[in-house]
């Protein structure tokens, strides 16, 4: 049957020498080379790593392979189906079929050579990471030694078994289709597939099964490693066994597999040729030729319309009758589909929101809107190149339909097939609600914050493709200025160029908000879009006057042309264009550049960079505290405006003279004036809002002095924004939200604006690090970390628009409503952080009086779902903290909403701010669902201990104070209202999410007493911590350590606790026996491996049975990198017996057959038990509260 | 009447497609027979406003046709000599879409004609086919039947008859002089058959010149005499052409039959013949006549 060995490798040397001289091989061999290049040698492109990360790391080395081998799936799919298609396209099929070539030889031949070719090509890859690991430019700290083992098992294990998989896969899907265009859909099809499986079934506990049979290896290389330290990424290789072993061989199997299926379904000799199209039998003329009443054409108004709607049905019939179309579509859909439909699922505790219609809305621009884009330029090449695609052009040319038939149609076609394609996704958008049981559909909503303003946008991308056609000498040519404008959008801002007025169909977003709606946003995002709908009205004249009517397609004659097509209505048109473009261009100038300041990221970087260095400096300058604060505040939502007008009382609370005061504003905020008693201004920093006054006889220790300021916080027009809104929208005509920052001077320099990122303070010249002072330090125990704020006391009036609801920290002494607008002045009554917010929106309240506090929420009437469960978890936290930590300070405490600009809870004095995005949304049909209401409520209510009763000094450890304790706190409640088994559920997400951070930190780890501001400690291994540290030594004991902590520090000022105290707190409490645990827990980064490896159960004599569990057990300390070292092992641990696997559904305690502490040591052991009945499963560490990164081998089975 | 003047046209690269070409051409059929690559199909398009000329002048009746090629559209049918389709769209679809472009606004009277058009090239029983799966005869039909919207003053076919079967070649040309009564319709062919039976008036265009025109009867007169014919081995081939000015050679039941042209008879065993338009046209071609010039008529 085979022609041989010979022939085989004659027909794949052949097929490899073609293409490898291919254009396409060389096109796609440079393409992978720069895009790895470019993320080598650009320090602002990271793939999937952090700055920690070598970027010629053994693990960067396998990710990049690895992620390229899955993007090269359309470079291979271009080659392998080229091998198969190829003959047939250029009509030389039937030819090679004639030859005696036998099939075996043809199909595999081609698919060696051309599969050779892939892997050759593929070596880009590798030879852009080599190059690009040894450029001058990189900086050091980015880049490892060369490591030829990691590239060779980069490509080999990680790269080449997926394209040989994707290379046989789609050889396979050619043979059978004969046809590129349809390999590539399916190409795309298997994408979107594996992206929506990859969604469906990404849960954690389905990974160890994604990492065997997931076809590209993506999770087999996720789960190799899992939770490495940056150490570990810069030095291991993951190991070839296990799941990746079995996935890599699974990989290769499968593409052997595709690759033998190739055989049968290519048609080899039947598909020699095409029954061409039979002549119909001749036909016998049935009498004379019709009569013909000679119709007459009319070239009046009516024909023009009949033509326009003729050419638009035309033309969107042929994109509707596309098959590509409801392919694009299709995956769109599909895509998008996956999105929406995981869009309520509020991240990462498991919990659900609703699917309002805003976060869908937010979905389709994420998930879909790029599938209309892709629509569009498409499409835009199609229409335009169709007619002489299909050689209709002479024909339709002749005829003689106006110029403007043209191209007007099919404008007007595009952009009804763009609308009908998001109308499509709101389709999707409106089953998914219904589909989650939500039907409060908002038509207005979908019309207004998606399908106008998004086919606007479209249409004016629309008119840029099809100008981009219409002057260039091809489709592909069209395609690729398209592809090369879209790259452009990406690159600009890294150039610094964010102007929308300057980057093409650049509009504002527009930041939604149930609460607020569209606010005022929506004029500056329209301007823009008048500015580039002119500017694409003047393409599309452009693209007529160029227009290829006729056989010309020079490009000169068609300009010498031009000026004879724009006479008429089309150069009227143009002109008006011109003068919108003009008008809209300069008075988009006057807002964006005049009115307010034009700002880039790369600006904002460099801002912060030169603030830092020139004011840092003054960070250890001793200044005065706030101790009272007197404000008015006038308030006007609509203008926007908020004038504030303020004193402060300041104190000289240190034991030496002062001799300035350092005032710092807002950057933007205007200040008005300004006064220091006693003292003048020395010296301004206008750039930085900062101003330094000289006291003109100092400040005497104790004495108190006064500072007075007016200030305006407004925006006149709008800015410029690309990604983000960079409008104001604290202040906004319902919701309102605005902190003291914002408005009012803070006395001193802190480091609350300066830049984290370690790149880019190198890039800017400062040290890679910002260190805060170190645990223990005795010089920062002068400040709070909040900002340095120390306590004081408020008095603040608020006026605001008659209609809503003025609040701010204190009692309402005031209120009062008069001439439409009403005034509400609040008092404290107990010393609060000077540190707080201002609120004004209207609002629905729903208050309780519940053992002398009044609970309060104050929200939107559409959100009213969970108010009463916010009530509820204000009741329980209420009831355990002033049981076990200390009275609360206040009479009220309330929560209030504020518009989804910012998507976070806050806890300010007796006060809650609480994102409209958050728990007013969620959803609790399913009640086994984590309740993140109340836990968030009760973390931002434990708050009023742990921050604004006790604050932490500004240093090492500041946040393990107020965030771990008030994690701690929250836990406490949810157990009391829960049970153990939700709080279990809760503390696995901790785990999870603790253990993959720790991998990606950008700066070294801390253990939790040195914790610097990074989440995954404070708040992720805080809960561990405190979890396990109560269990151990039960939570009156923490208790009575958290009291003693209230009772030394409760509103006292300087010195301000440290972490350090917190230690000694519980040491105190603590038996000798936990000394140990307690300084692994909080002074140590430290990390379990037990593993439950075996379990015997005998039945005894007397009807019981003598149970043995083998345990192995390690402990390590690791160091801020991630590096392990062993240490001895001797602990209480959790041991279990039970009837049933603890994850299991229906797992309850009836199913705990034995349930004790025992001691466990480094090293195998075997821990005997007797029991009355049979266990199923043993296991150590059964609910993970240990550290420990393999949790799953905590369980076995018993025999 | 179509009138051409001193056209030229040099495609980018330096190659000359037309050669200051001067033709008058009065109502009826009008054949312009040349070899592929004459420049037949360059000179239809710049007739039907397709193409702009390096030089020269086209008028019809009033109009200029260079200048106003809008005027000219209204007036013209045109069958491009290789065309297209769109995927997916049924004969009756597209005339009806050519017939909006026409100018035939009113949509009864479209229909009236675009449904009388599918009867007179006799598609009507397939007009719910899609085009694409037409025949190559079926879809020349639709292309006159397009040509003919609106009623055309000037009708410009390019090469119509190229693929089809004799059958629906015949049916085709019958269509083209039923319809050249009243109109100008210039037919541009490379086979001699297509003018020699239906076109009162004809030229010859070679290397993009027009080498010789006017009515093929006359043509044929100025050959009249000198032309023989002889039936040859293929071995005595090359001696023939070698000994006498070979017009054209044809196989015929195995042996060769040769053409030649001569004044006197050349002996050798060749016999007179009357010739036809084929004669006309291949000693033309190759450049043998030498009263070119003469039968060159105004």
């Amino acid at each position: 049957m085979t022609g041989g060995p010979s022939l085989f490798s004659k027909v794949a040397a052949f097929e490899f020498r073609h293409q490898t001289r291919s254009a396409l091989f060389w096109a796609v061999t440079g393409v992978f080379f720069l895009l790895t290049f470019g993320f080598m040698a650009s320090d602002r492109i990271h793939i999937g790593d952090t700055a920690n990360v070598h970027k010629n790391g053994p693990f960067s080395i396998g990710q990049t392979h690895l992620i390229m081998a899955v993007f090269y799936m359309f470079a291979a799919t271009a080659f392998v189906a080229g091998a198969v298609t190829r003959d047939d396209e250029t009509g030389f099929g039937p030819i090679v079929r004639a030859s005696p070539l036998a099939k075996f030889d043809y199909l595999y031949g081609r698919f060696a050579g051309a599969f050779a070719a892939v892997a050759v090509s593929f070596l880009a890859v590798t030879a852009a990471m080599t190059v690009g690991g040894d450029l001058p430019w990189l900086d050091p700290e980015q880049l490892g030694p060369f490591r030829p083992d990691a590239y060779a098992f980069a490509y080999f294990v990680l790269a080449l078994p997926v394209l040989f998989f994707t290379s046989a896969l789609f050889f396979a899907v050619a043979s059978w289709a004969k046809s590129m265009a349809w390999t590539f859909v399916a190409a795309i099809a298997a994408i979107v597939v594996y992206v929506v499986a990859g969604i469906a079934f990404g849960k954690p506990d389905l990974e160890p099964l994604l990492a065997r049979w997931d076809p590209f290896g993506l999770f087999a290389f996720d789960v190799a490693t899992t939770y490495w330290t940056a150490a570990d990424r810069n030095t291991l290789l993951p190991a070839l066994h296990g799941a990746l072993l079995f996935n890599r061989l699974f990989v290769l199997g499968l593409g052997a597999g595709f690759l033998a299926l190739a055989y049968p379904l290519c048609r080899y000799r039947a598909a020699a040729g095409k029954a061409s199209a039979a002549a119909p039998p001749a036909q016998v003329r049935t009498g004379p030729a019709a009569v013909l009443a000679p119709a007459t054409p009319r070239f009046d108004g009516k024909t023009a319309i009949a033509q326009f709607i003729a050419r638009t049905r035309f033309d969107m019939g042929q994109v509707f009758k596309s098959p590509v179309f409801w392919v694009v579509l299709g995956l769109g859909l599909a895509n998008a589909g996956g999105a929406l439909w995981t869009s309520t699922d509020d991240t990462p505790y498991g919990g659900a929101l609703w699917p309002v219609t805003r976060i869908l809305i937010a979905v389709l621009d994420g998930s879909f809107n790029i599938f209309a884009v892709v629509i569009a330029a498409y499409y835009a090449g199609e229409l335009v190149w169709r007619d002489r695609d299909r050689r209709v052009h002479e024909m339709i040319d002749a005829t003689p339909a106006p110029d403007w038939t043209f191209l007007v149609p099919k404008t007007a076609a595009v952009a009804l097939v763009l609308i009908a394609t998001l109308l499509a996704g709101i389709v999707a958008a409106v089953v998914v609600q219904a589909a989650k049981g939500y039907f409060h559909f908002e038509a207005g909503k979908y019309l207004l914050w998606y399908l106008i303003p998004r086919s606007a946008d479209l249409i004016v991308l629309a008119a840029l493709a099809i100008f981009l056609q219409a002057v260039s000498p091809s489709k592909f040519v069209g395609w690729g200025a398209m592809v090369l404008y879209i790259v452009a959008l990406f690159a600009l801002p890294g150039l610094g160029v964010e102007h929308n007025l300057l980057i093409f169909g650049g509009v504002n977003p527009v930041p939604l908000s149930d609460m607020n709606g569209q606010g005022r946003f929506w004029i500056g995002a329209w301007w823009f879009r008048l500015y580039w709908g002119a500017a694409s009205l003047i393409l599309l004249i452009g693209a007529h006057a160029l227009w290829r009517r006729g056989t010309e397609t020079r490009f000169s004659p068609r300009l010498a042309r031009a000026p004879a097509r724009l006479k008429g209505l089309a150069g009227v048109l143009g002109g008006a264009a011109l003068a919108v473009l003009i008008g809209s261009g300069a008075f988009i100038y006057l807002n964006t550049n005049i009115w307010n300041p034009y700002r880039t990221q790369i600006g904002d970087d460099r801002w912060a960079a030169d603030y830092e260095r020139v004011l840092l400096p003054y960070e250890s300058v001793p200044q005065p505290n706030v101790v009272a604060v007197r404000l008015i505040v006038t308030l006007e939502p609509r203008r926007p405006m908020l004038e504030t007008s303020g004193v402060y009382v300041l104190e000289n609370d240190t034991a030496q003279p002062l001799r300035e005061a350092h005032v710092r504003f807002a950057r933007d905020l205007d200040v008005r004036a300004l006064s220091v008693q006693g003292a003048r201004a020395l010296k301004t920093y206008d750039r930085f809002n900062y101003r330094i006054f000289a006291f003109d006889t100092p400040m005497a220790p104790g004495e108190c002095r006064s500072l007075a300021f007016d200030t305006l916080l407004t925006e006149r027009g709008f800015r410029n924004s690309r990604r983000m809104t960079r409008d104001l929208t604290s202040v906004v005509d319902n919701g309102t939200f605005v902190d003291s920052f914002a408005i009012a001077p803070t006395i001193g320099m802190t480091r609350d604006l300066l830049l984290t990122d370690r790149a880019k303070r190198r890039r800017y010249g400062l040290p890679a690090e910002l260190h805060r002072a170190p645990l223990g330090d005795r010089a920062s125990r002068a400040h709070s970390y909040i900002s340095h704020g120390g306590w004081t006391s408020a008095d603040i009036t608020v006026t605001t628009d008659a209609d809503q609801t003025p609040i701010a920290p204190g009692y309402k002494v005031f209120d009062r409503t008069r001439g439409g607008r009403r005034t509400a002045r609040f008092v404290t009554e107990a010393p609060i952080l000077q540190f707080f917010s201002i609120q004004s929106a209207r609002y629905a309240v729903r208050a309780e009086r519940y053992k002398g506090v009044e609970l309060v929420v104050y929200f939107d009437s559409a959100h009213g779902a969970n108010v009463a469960r916010m009530l509820r978890a204000l009741e329980a936290s209420l009831d355990y903290y002033q049981a076990n930590f200390s009275p609360y300070q206040f009479r009220q405490a309330r929560i209030v909403e504020f518009p989804d600009y910012a998507q976070f809870a806050q806890s300010f004095a007796g006060t809650f701010p609480w994102s409209e995005g958050l728990g007013f949304i969620a959803d609790y049909r399913d009640p086994s669902r984590i309740d993140l209401v109340t836990y968030v409520a009760a973390h931002e209510f434990a708050h009023q201990w742990w921050a604004h009763q006790i604050v932490g000094a500004d240093q090492q450890g500041a946040t393990a104070l107020s965030e771990t304790l008030a994690q701690y706190s929250a836990l406490r409640v949810m157990r009391r209202l829960y049970g153990p088994d939700q709080t279990r559920k809760f503390l696995k997400y901790e785990l999870d999410g603790y253990l993959r951070n720790r991998g990606g930190d950008a700066t070294a780890e801390q253990p939790l007493e040195r914790v610097e501001d990074q989440g995954y400690i404070h708040y992720r291994k805080g809960s561990l911590v405190m979890y396990r540290l109560a269990e151990e030594i039960g939570d009156a004991a923490v208790n009575r350590a958290l009291r003693s902590l209230l009772a030394r520090y409760a509103f006292k000022g300087a010195p301000y606790p440290t972490a350090l105290d917190l230690v000694a707190a519980l040491r105190a409490q603590a038996g000798p026996d936990d000394q140990g645990l307690i300084g692994d827990l909080f002074e140590k980064i430290t990390l379990y491996d037990v593993e439950a490896t075996a379990a015997r159960a005998r039945r005894r004599a007397d009807g019981r049975f003598d149970v043995a569990l083998t345990v192995k057990a390690a402990k390590f300390y690791a160091d801020g990198r991630g590096r392990e070292t062993p240490a001895p092992m001797n602990e209480r641990v959790d041991v279990g017996l039970f009837a049933a696997r603890p994850a299991a559904l229906r797992f309850g305690p009836r199913q705990v057959i034995a349930f004790e502490r025992r001691p466990i040591r480094s090293g195998v052991q075997t821990l005997r038990f007797v029991t009355a009945t049979a266990p199923r499963f043993a296991g150590v560490d059964p609910y993970d509260e240990l550290i420990d990164r393999h949790s799953d081998d905590h369980i076995v089975p018993v025999r | 009447m179509l009138i051409i003047e001193a056209l030229s046209h040099v495609y980018p690269g330096g190659v000359k497609a037309l050669d200051e070409v001067t033709l008058t051409i009065p109502k009826g059929l009008y054949g312009l027979l040349g070899p592929n690559g004459a420049g037949k199909s360059t000179l239809m398009r710049i007739v039907a406003t397709l193409q702009a000329p390096t030089s020269g002048f086209v008028r019809f009746g009033d109009i200029d046709v260079l200048k106003n090629p809008q005027a000219l559209r209204r007036r013209l049918g045109y069958l491009p000599q290789d065309f297209g389709v769109y995927p997916r769209v049924s004969a009756l679809e597209m005339l009806d879409h050519m017939a909006v472009l026409k100018g035939l606004a009113d949509r009864r009277e479209r229909r009236a004609e675009v449904e009388g058009l599918l009867h007179q090239v006799n598609l009507w029983d397939h007009r719910k086919r899609a085009l694409a799966g037409f025949s190559g005869g079926m879809r020349q039909r639709f292309g006159i039947a397009q040509a003919l919207i609106g009623a055309p003053a000037l009708i410009v076919v390019d090469e119509p008859t190229a693929g089809l079967d004799p059958e629906e070649r015949n049916r085709f040309l019958d269509l083209l002089s039923e319809i050249g009564e009243n109109v100008v319709v210039l037919l541009s062919t490379h086979i001699v058959a297509d003018v020699a039976d239906l076109c009162p008036a004809m030229a010859i265009i070679c290397d993009g010149a027009i080498v010789r025109d006017g009515a093929p009867g006359a043509l044929m007169a100025s050959l009249a005499g000198r032309l023989w014919m002889k039936s040859v081995n293929k071995a005595e081939l090359a001696a023939v052409r070698a000994a006498h000015q070979v017009i054209f050679t044809r196989l015929l039941a195995g042996r060769t039959l040769v053409h030649v042209l001569a004044d006197a008879d050349p002996g050798d065993g060749f016999s007179p013949t009357p010739g036809g338009l084929e004669d006309v046209y291949f000693s033309t071609l190759a450049g043998l006549s030498p009263r070119t010039g003469a039968a060159r008529a105004a």
